[in-house]
């Protein structure tokens, strides 16, 4: 049936087709190819490729429009009809299509367009190699060692050979700056020079096994996220809870965990371990990029598609070396990478926002955590599974039993009472106090008072009915409402001079007005208070649970204070106070309900009023048992709740996404799944829950399948280790980054990481480190440069220059000055002061490097990402306002005098000048070598005419501490 | 004095000579002396200074005149909806409180806030319709320093740096000069090489420290420093690193740091006498307003920036008003009270630096550029107040290659949009590049896959300006 009506069709328009081989492509062709044909795409489009030509380009509207030439851009740009948009254009020096050509076109697209198989064109025929799946290749004949391998036979096949085994000292010095960012002892260089054969591998492990080896491999993490303390932008605020994201990659690096799981923890750890809620620090990789507070109150749209493209930019860049972000305002120019993808990776991420997530750094506390507050939860909603369980049945019987008698609760003795404003106050007989005379708008009464009570552990607050108050009270209001601002206690011991506040626990009550609570008269906020309408006429009473309970000495006095501020004279009409030294449980205010039923013998109770007592007094024990746990702690990351400038933000379900075209937030077109590249879309049972969205990501990122994921992670641990990777561009894999060196290498090393080594970066280091290519000598040889003078092919080993960190370190490290404490919030190099708005301003220049904690390791200090520190900053530490996979190089005065003048430096001269006290020592420590005699009767005679100071300072310019040969 | 490529040459000892100036040069591109310095075609412009006037200049109140606004006073007109990017619901239309008068040959209206400027008209090219793609600080100060709104791109002094470097090795070669009560929106990252090598970034002077460039001398605490230490230091230091290098004679890093050492000895000599505006006449000083407490800060960084350039720094950024509710250009409170004081403490410096550029020649080849991250409201903020509007406002640039006395585009009625002949940061960033000899779409850096030009994809050349 479907296939008589195409053989329909088609045999209704065979009279008018248009031959597209011997007319139409022949237009195309003399017209249109120059700029949108094989050579170039410009805007994208081409027309010798079917699919492209109909598709359209970047502007995302389809060229051709089947059956319609009217409609069709194509059409209406070669004739003329869009004259903006005329092509040839204007400029070009192609004449305009003659009127037939165009009305071959039109006929040509009114008819079909057909458009024969054969000259469908291909966009590219072959995957882009980082886009091939991952083969694990053969290992070259040669060496023992697979890295050697594959580098012998790539140098072979230029007639290059290996540079020699280099020299023990330099190798360690490699080695150890490597793995720890720190220079080797003197002591450590000389006994690895007497050491034996298997020296290398027991320096490596023993590197291996220090939490050095986390501090420094997790700074190459955060450089390839962008991770620092600050936001960046306007607003350069603090984020003091980022830390808890650096202290995780630093433990995850010294425990080693295996990669795929490092990537599920970053992007998801809340849905695939949500029993360990510790690793919620991870997901500070969601928020360890730049977020721009200022626009996020003022420009709500444009600033969540921004930093949601940050994030989607962040994840592509460090996971998978891809440069996604391209293809937000059109498909990637040179990538296969969709707008479609691109918002698919929006969509991932729609969920979440930016700001402090809470959570418990101790399993066992979530897990108390969240039984109660099950248990809360079940008794807001008098769940009968949850409340009528056993054991939680158990629970109400025990406090049934505990309950106090009438006669716990002892009248306090008052002694003055006062008005502020002047009302009347009366002592009635029953101890009560009645107010009348004057009714201010707002009042506060003071009561001084003693108690009989010796450790008082709550105070009760009664609200009494009397028949001079408005519908009988209690309060003075025309309707009897009363509202309770603040209550307050504070007591007064024999002599002493002034008054100690007590604070408060919990409040609770038998009547509360919707919305007027009474835990509000504890709240310290006066603009809050308890009320009791529409309850009047009746009393009512409140209980102040002490958040410890105090011992009275005779003679101390109790002064409470009750604050009516609400205005519109809604005042206490009569009141009275008692107090206890009961235990806080059994004195909650019960609410009429569960009063009522408790006064029912247990068992004659009805469902519902088991569920009215069991509700209250669970709910109750929760409270307690909730306020007994350590206090959550914050990371700054993203959730569906944050908490950020504007308060708690919690997303009910994540934000739709669509795709915009032109990347313009004022051209929105169709709704956008989450996905991922190359057209994945993930197919999840539950669309609203975000999580799942990020495990989805971290899923396909971590597949042992996904080509890019491999790669990506082998070639930065190489990048790190021979200052090049075998792709020299570590986060971009697509067409317009490097082509690696070694792509059998490559593979190789990506399939071994994955199956053999599972995912272990330890295993990875071990295995680079042992073989000769990572120990060959950096020393210059004129036939290989002429040969290969980039050293490509690795015929010997590249120099790096130390990074800023390590330089820093190795001062400190070398003076004898550094602190190897761990983790915590992040030390200031700087003193600051407040800024005109919230940030604040920063002097680097007047630190003082003796303050504590100064020596520590750099992977400490605050990173300020708008206000970066001067000294590491002429060092090359780059700007984290973007992620940087690769470190710079530069050299410049600037830098130099910052090297010479630099308090840090100089400071840290003296240390070391006092710690090696002659030059041999000062060259050991900062070289590990001894000086020549040339070299020491130079430096001798600088340190005798200026001080030893002077000397260490050249050593600490020398090019030859700076860089690693 | 010696040129660059001289210098080189003689620093290096002859070794390696080619590839060092390549590493050194390298990650500039070095100016063509055969393009007048230009890279690309013949450069007008040799050195720059920019006037960025932070928070967002109210262009209906300054430049812009609009007499539309008191025909509309009151009326509620605006967008019904917040704009993004504004601060607070659109108020009624809300007439400028200042005087407006034409001035010079060209009749260019200026407000009563500018009365030194108005003067100057004739001189200047004016940008009558910028506008910016936010109406947030933060973005907007990116935009209009590195064109993106977003952080970690170089910003236009340091592509310039890594185009052109330096006229002189004895000075940086980007020199900020901020408010000293305070830092801009963004912080330092207005001023930042971002990707671009780390040391084509700004060099923050702080006008009124001693030594102002950061590290120029060591602390005098330390009896192991001072001339004559730093001297012999310099010597053993430059002996050893010598040696080194000829050790490992195929490596240009190493040379450039031998070279970094003898330009930053040569920096110590030179830049306390460049800072030293003690050095300038009583007439001069009085001219930029150092004797008025209201001109006086401003003044004494135009004078500074006048030095700078003088003495080879390519690119002076001085920035008026600090982040922040107050003393800078962000009048949402209250436009009468808050604008004047703003104003006076620029106008009387900036024409001084104009007349003292003309007088002494470098207006030949110096462009000063005045400009601000956004405009303002035609709708009041508040009552009194404006708020920010990224739809248009106002950009002058005058001296070197630049056709005085015209202006170019317009805004609407009500100066709520720029309407005809709009220009944004990358057209002006085109234009600025383009008289220094560069043609914008080929200085590019390659980073994350993208070959990154300061003008994104976008920037046509201003020719209605040039000269």
């Amino acid at each position: 049936m479907r296939y008589g009506v195409l053989i329909a069709l088609t045999a209704a328009t065979s009279a008018l087709a248009v031959d597209f081989a011997r007319e139409v492509r022949p237009i195309l062709e003399r017209n249109c190819y120059g700029c949108h044909g094989p050579e170039k795409q410009k805007s994208g489009y081409r027309l010798d490729v079917r699919e492209v030509a109909l598709k359209g380009g970047e502007s995302g509207d389809a060229a051709i429009v089947p059956h319609s030439a009217a409609k069709s851009p194509l059409i209406r740009y070669v004739s003329g009809e869009d004259e903006e948009m005329l092509m040839p254009p204007k400029k070009s020096d192609k004449a305009r299509l003659t009127a037939a050509e165009v009305e071959t076109l039109r006929a040509w697209i009114d008819a079909g367009p057909a458009w024969p198989d054969e000259f469908a064109g291909a966009k590219d025929t072959k995957p882009h190699w980082s886009l091939l799946p991952l083969v694990k290749p053969t290992v070259p004949a040669g060496a023992a060692h697979p890295i050697d391998a594959f580098i012998l036979a790539r140098l072979a096949e230029k007639k290059l050979t290996p540079s020699p085994p280099v020299d023990p000292r330099t190798l360690l010095r490699r080695m150890t700056y490597d793995l720890t960012g720190l220079p080797p002892s003197p002591e450590e260089v000389d006994q690895f020079a007497k050491a034996g054969a298997d020296r290398v591998l027991s320096a490596l492990n023993a590197q291996l096994s220090t939490n050095r080896y986390g501090e420094r491999w997790a700074r190459h993490w955060l450089d390839t996220i962008h991770f620092a303390d600050t936001h960046g932008f306007e607003h350069d605020d603090m984020r003091p809870n980022a830390w808890r994201f650096r202290d995780y990659v630093v433990e995850s690096m010294n425990r080693d965990t295996p990669w795929a799981r490092f990537v599920r923890e970053q992007l998801a750890a809340d849905a695939f371990f949500p029993e360990d809620t510790r690793l919620t620090a991870a997901l500070g990789f969601l928020g360890a990029g730049t977020y721009d507070s200022s626009a996020a109150g003022t420009a709500p749209m444009s600033f969540e598609y921004l930093d949601r493209d940050d994030l989607v930019t962040q994840t592509m860049a460090a996971f998978v070396s891809t440069t996604a972000n391209c293809a937000r305002c059109h498909a990637h120019k040179f990538d296969p990478i969709t707008q479609e993808d691109y918002f698919a990776l929006q969509a991932v991420f729609a969920g979440v926002g930016k700001g402090d997530v809470s959570y418990d750094d101790d399993a066992a506390v979530a897990k108390q955590r969240r039984h109660w507050q099950g248990l809360k939860d079940a008794a807001e909603k008098r769940d009968a599974a949850v409340l009528l369980a056993a054991e939680n049945v158990a629970l109400v019987e025990a406090w049934e039993k505990t309950r106090g008698a009438g006669d716990a609760w002892k009248p306090m003795l008052l002694e003055t009472f006062l008005s502020a404003e002047g009302a009347t106050l009366e002592r009635l007989a029953d101890g009560s106090v009645l107010s009348s005379g004057a009714t201010p708008d707002k009042d506060t009464l003071t009561i001084t008072a003693t108690t009989t009570v010796g450790e008082l552990t709550a105070l009760r607050l009664d609200l009494l009915t009397d028949d001079s108050l408005p519908m009988k009270g209690p309060g003075r209001a025309t309707n009897g409402n009363v509202h309770l601002s603040e209550f307050e206690l504070q007591v007064f011991r024999p002599g002493a001079g002034k008054p100690e506040k007590v604070p408060f626990r919990r409040a609770s009550s038998d009547f509360d007005q919707t919305g007027y609570e009474v835990g509000k008269s504890i709240d310290g906020d006066a603009k809050s208070s308890w009320a009791i309408h529409p309850s009047v006429g009746m009393p009512h009473f409140a209980v102040y649970e002490l958040r410890a309970p105090v011992k009275l000495e005779p003679g101390a006095k109790l002064v409470v204070t009750l604050r009516q501020l609400q205005g519109g004279s809604h005042l206490v009409g009569r009141c009275k106070l008692s107090a206890t030294a009961a235990p806080a449980v059994s004195l909650l205010a019960v609410p009429a309900e569960a009063e009522t039923a408790l006064h029912t013998p247990a068992a004659n109770r009805t469902q519902s009023q088991q569920l009215a007592i069991a509700g209250f007094v669970l709910r109750a024990r929760a409270d307690d048992e909730l306020a007994k746990l350590p206090p959550m702690v914050q990371v700054w990351a993203a959730g569906r709740v944050a908490k950020n400038e504007r308060g708690v933000i919690t997303l009910a379900e994540p934000r739709t996404i669509r795709l915009l075209k032109r990347g313009d937030l004022d051209k929105p077109g169709d709704v956008v799944p989450p996905g991922a590249l190359l057209n994945a879309r993930f197919d999840l049972p539950n669309a609203k829950d975000e999580a799942a969205r990020r495990a989805a990501l971290a899923d396909w990122i971590s597949d042992p399948r996904n080509p890019l994921t491999w790669r990506s992670v082998v070639n930065r641990v190489w990048h790190y280790h021979f200052g090049r990777g075998l792709c020299d561009t570590p986060s971009d894999f697509g067409k317009m980054g490097g082509a690696p060196s070694h792509p059998e290498l490559l593979d190789w090393l990506a399939v071994w990481f994955r199956d053999d080594a599972h995912g272990s970066l330890k295993a990875l280091h071990r295995l680079i480190l042992t073989s000769a290519t990572y120990q060959q000598s950096s020393a210059p040889n004129a036939a290989a440069s002429a040969l290969d003078p980039d050293n490509r092919l690795l015929w010997r080993m590249n120099r790096t220059r130390l990074d800023a960190d390590s330089i820093r370190d190795s001062v400190l490290a070398m003076s004898g000055r550094l602190d190897l404490a761990m983790g915590g919030p992040s030390v200031p190099h700087y003193t600051s002061k407040p800024g005109p708005q919230t940030t604040p301003t920063l002097n680097y220049e007047n630190f003082d490097w003796a303050t504590p904690g100064a020596a520590r390791r750099s992977i400490y200090r605050v990173v300020w990402r708008g206000i970066a520190d001067p000294f590491l900053d002429a060092l090359d530490f780059p700007d984290m306002g973007q992620l940087s996979p690769v470190r710079g190089f530069s050299a410049s005065p600037l830098q130099s005098l910052a090297l010479l003048n630099n308090e840090f430096v100089l400071h840290h001269c003296e240390h070391l000048a006092e710690r090696a006290g002659g030059i041999p020592a000062a060259f050991q420590r900062v070289l590990q070598r001894d000086a020549t005699p040339e070299e020491l009767a130079d430096f001798t005679a600088l340190a005798t005419k200026h001080g030893l100071p002077a000397a260490v300072r050249v050593l600490f310019n020398s090019n030859e501490f700076l860089f690693l040969n | 004095m010696l040129s660059r490529r001289n210098f080189l040459t003689h620093s290096a000892g002859g070794i390696a000579s080619v590839a060092l100036s390549h590493i050194l040069a390298g990650e500039t591109l070095a100016g063509l002396p055969e393009l007048n310095g230009g890279l690309h075609h013949r450069a007008k412009v040799k050195r720059i200074i920019q006037l960025f006037m932070n928070g967002g200049v109210s262009q209906m109140d300054t430049f812009d005149y609009k007499p539309e606004l008191a025909k509309q006073h009151g009326q509620m007109s605006g967008p019904k909806e917040k704009p993004e990017g504004q601060t607070a619901v659109a108020g009624a239309v809300m007439k400028s409180p200042f005087e407006f008068a034409q001035h010079g040959q060209s009749g260019r209206w200026v407000s009563s806030v500018f009365p030194h400027q108005a003067k100057r008209v004739d001189e200047m090219a004016f940008l009558m319709a910028m506008a910016s793609k936010t109406s947030v600080h933060g973005p907007g100060s990116y935009m209009m320093n590195t064109g993106f709104i977003l952080p970690g791109f170089p910003c236009m002094g340091a592509w310039i740096s890594y185009a052109l470097g330096s006229l002189s090795e004895e000075l940086p070669t980007f020199i900020v000069l901020p408010d000293p009560r305070g830092l801009p929106y963004n912080q330092k990252a207005n001023f930042s090489a971002a990707f671009l090598p780390s040391r084509h970034q700004g060099t923050i002077i702080n006008a009124a420290a001693v030594p102002p460039v950061p590290n120029l001398f060591a602390d005098k605490k330390h009896a192991f420093t001072g001339a004559e230490a730093d001297r012999d230091a310099l010597a053993l230091l430059q002996k050893m690193n010598r040696q080194h290098a000829a050790a490992h004679p195929d490596d240009t890093r190493l040379d450039a740091r031998i070279a970094s050492y003898e330009l930053a000895a040569r920096m110590q000599l030179s830049a306390p006498e460049a800072f030293d505006i003690g050095r300038e006449t009583p007439a001069t000083r009085t001219a930029y307003g150092l004797d008025a407490p209201a001109t006086e800060d401003f003044g004494r960084r135009c004078l500074l920036a006048r030095r700078l350039v003088e003495r080879g720094t390519r690119f002076v950024q001085v920035w008026s008003g600090p982040q922040g509710a107050v003393q800078n250009w962000d009048n949402h409170g209250n436009i009468q009270t808050e604008l004047p004081p703003m104003a006076a403490n620029v106008d009387q410096p900036i024409v001084a630096l104009l007349d003292d550029l003309k007088a002494r020649g470098l207006a030949d080849d110096t462009l000063v550029v005045w400009t601000t991250e956004f405009g303002r409201t035609p709708y009041a903020q508040g009552s009194l107040g404006r708020d920010h509007n990224g739809g248009t406002f106002v950009t002058w640039l005058w001296g070197a290659g630049i056709k005085g006395g015209i202006a170019h585009g317009s805004s609407d009625d009500l100066g709520f949009k720029a309407v005809q002949g709009v220009t944004y940061c990358y057209d002006l960033h085109a234009t600025i590049l383009h008289l220094l000899g560069i043609n914008h779409e080929k200085l590019t850096f390659r980073q994350s896959g993208i070959d990154r030009r300061l003008t994104d994809v976008h920037g046509h050349v201003i020719g209605e300006v040039l000269a």
